[in-house]
């Protein structure tokens, strides 16, 4: 009997991403039409919500079927995810014209400049945070779905 | 035909290999439950660590928090 594993690998992976998209929506939408941000909500919120879970699916079937060979532990195999995620992110912005690169920093929307340390910490701060949802969600999700 | 001096052999080694039962003795089963327990409550404090410097970098500069959120 086919049990689908890759398929239960990419339901797996969807959860965690799925559950924070409702938080980052609410936030984009509290911002933009409780505090008038003048944030383009149809534009930004396409990457969070039709590509990160989807990459979050195929980084866990990748995961399983790197498993019969050597591989990393579940929580590293996350850690590595935002280095493919964030060159995605950043490429799209740009095309969708969110994000400008300019000499001291990224500049988001033509209003607001984030400097590159800034930058810098930030994708620090998503490995740790990929780092650890990966171990300790992602893997219990994996338990969950009998995967793991 | 057996030659002696295996049958004196197979003699010898029966006396001192004791053989294998065929049950447990008791059940295993508890044991290995008890022991997926304690591997999955465990969290580390490396991870507490880092748990607590996302979460101070994240106080400190919330400039931050938007790309976040973009990449979540």
């Amino acid at each position: 009997m086919n049990t689908h594993p890759y398929l239960r690998a990419y339901m797996a992976g969807i959860v965690f991403p799925t559950l924070v998209l409702l938080v980052v929506l609410t936030a984009f939408c509290i911002a933009r039409f409780v505090y008038q941000v003048p944030v383009p909500i149809e534009r930004v919120i396409i990457f969070p919500m039709a590509l990160v879970p989807s990459l979050f699916g195929v980084w866990n079937m990748f995961y399983l079927w790197l498993r019969p060979h050597p591989h990393l532990p579940i929580g590293f195999h996350g850690a590595l995810l935002p280095f493919v995620m964030v060159p995605v992110g950043i490429a799209l912005a740009g095309r969708l014209g969110l994000v400008t690169v300019g000499s001291s920093g990224l500049m988001c929307l033509d209003q607001h400049i984030v400097p590159y340390q800034y930058v810098a910490l930030a994708f620090t701060i998503g490995v740790i945070i990929y780092y650890l949802a990966w171990k300790y969600l992602v893997g219990f999700f994996n338990q969950v779905l009998g995967i793991a | 035909m057996n030659d002696p001096n295996d049958d004196k052999i197979r003699k010898l080694l029966k006396q001192s290999i004791h053989p294998a039962s065929q049950e447990f003795e008791r059940d295993l089963w508890p044991q290995m439950l008890r022991r997926l327990e304690e591997r999955s409550t465990g969290v580390p404090w490396f991870d507490w660590a880092l748990l607590a410097l996302a979460a101070v970098c994240l106080f400190l500069v919330p400039d931050t928090i938007p790309l976040l959120l973009y990449h979540l």
